[in-house]
């Protein structure tokens, strides 16, 4: 027994973002090289690098898988905005349920600005409906939309490496599923797709109304706050969703390896 | 560099005394996780072996993994030698050189 413990939020960090077979291996190791000559400052440093290597790496091992998971969440997402958001938009919104929907609008002529509609239709449905700004609509429900796909994305990921194995030798087979978090790599590359396409958007909606000429009104700050509400809300959906039900699957494996 | 540090720890060569021995070789940080990543590599091409072994209460109970050079990782080490000695022969002393300039 002993009285130094890494530091408990970089342990926790990596135990649930590291991804890969070398996960446990690694926070054993940083955990005895910290008892024996670590300071606190280079176990974070350590477990942040750990990281990103173990995502970098598992992506770029299971590419296969990585496409998937970032169809399976844009999919589900397109759908979800298309079909199930303007069903429910009516309870949020005072409107006619015959009348205006949640404003997607696929024009070939203009392909990034149709993807801006699937994507942050929540947020634009106020402007587009001249309603204000509904928290529960526009942050909380998409919130749970992507918890639930982060959920759905690491499922599917964990499906298609399972099923990548069955060509392993029996050897390989078993030191892979001792290990959970093959599909958090997964997870982290769709929550990265939408951070990044939601700035990439973002950068495209400011210069294609001119913004930067004109200066934004006070009205598009606002506008911005919800859009940077929206996205945090996105991003730590798909991750807590995605980090959840990994636990899940491990939880599960362990119990039938056992 | 990895597969001369397999070779000079031997039987205890697991992540945190490679990444020791790489970090007294170079004088540089090593990133634990790094070592995995390139040790996997080697191992995909058959030039290291590894096997889990004991935990510790320091670790948290974790398993360390062992890892040992293979034959052909021997022969690999070898030829990569081989081809520095040859680079090296015809080219003038630069230390030297350097000391002049």
């Amino acid at each position: 027994m002993t009285s130094k413990q890494p530091p408990r939020f970089a342990t926790w960090m990596l135990k649930h973002f590291g991804s890969g077979p070398d996960n446990d291996t690694v926070l054993g190791d940083l955990a005895e090289q910290y008892v024996q000559n670590g300071s606190a400052s280079w176990y974070r440093r350590q477990a942040l690098k750990a990281i990103w290597v173990s995502l970098f790496r598992e992506i770029r091992a299971h590419k296969g898988s990585a496409v998937v998971a970032l169809l399976t969440g844009w999919v589900l997402w397109a759908f979800n905005v298309t079909s199930i958001f303007p069903l429910i938009t009516p309870y949020f919104f005072n409107i006619n349920p015959d009348g205006p929907t949640i404003g997607v609008a696929i024009r070939p002529s203009d392909p990034i600005g149709s993807v801006l509609t699937v994507l942050s239709a929540p947020v634009r449905l106020h402007a587009a409906l001249n309603q204000p700004f509904s928290f529960a609509f526009a942050v909380a429900l998409p919130f749970v939309a992507w918890a639930l796909i982060g959920g759905l994305v690491a499922i599917i990921a964990n499906l298609h490496l399972e099923a990548n194995q069955t060509g392993l030798p029996p050897r390989a087979k078993v030191t892979i599923g001792f290990h959970r978090d093959r599909q958090t790599a997964a997870v982290f590359l769709f929550a990265g797709s939408t951070l990044l396409l939601n700035l990439l958007l973002t950068g495209y909606f400011v210069l294609h109304l001119q913004m930067l000429v004109h200066g934004p009104s006070q009205e598009w700050s606002s506008a911005f706050g919800h859009l940077a509400a929206y996205v945090a809300a996105s991003v730590v959906g798909i991750l807590l969703g995605g980090t959840l039900m990994g636990g899940l699957l491990h939880d599960k494996s362990t119990v039938v390896r056992n | 560099m990895l597969l001369l540090a397999l070779q000079r720890l031997g039987e205890g060569a697991y992540g945190v005394t490679i990444a020791r021995e790489l970090e007294e070789q170079t004088g540089r940080e090593v990133v634990v996780a790094s070592v995995y990543a390139t040790l996997d590599r080697l191992q995909e091409r058959g030039l290291v072996v590894s096997r889990l072994g004991e935990s510790t209460p320091e670790r948290g109970g974790r398993a360390k993994r062992y890892f040992r050079i293979t034959g052909a990782g021997i022969r690999e080490v070898r030829e990569a030698r081989r081809s520095l000695m040859n680079l090296w022969k015809g080219l003038p002393d630069l230390n030297l050189k350097g000391e002049k300039a």
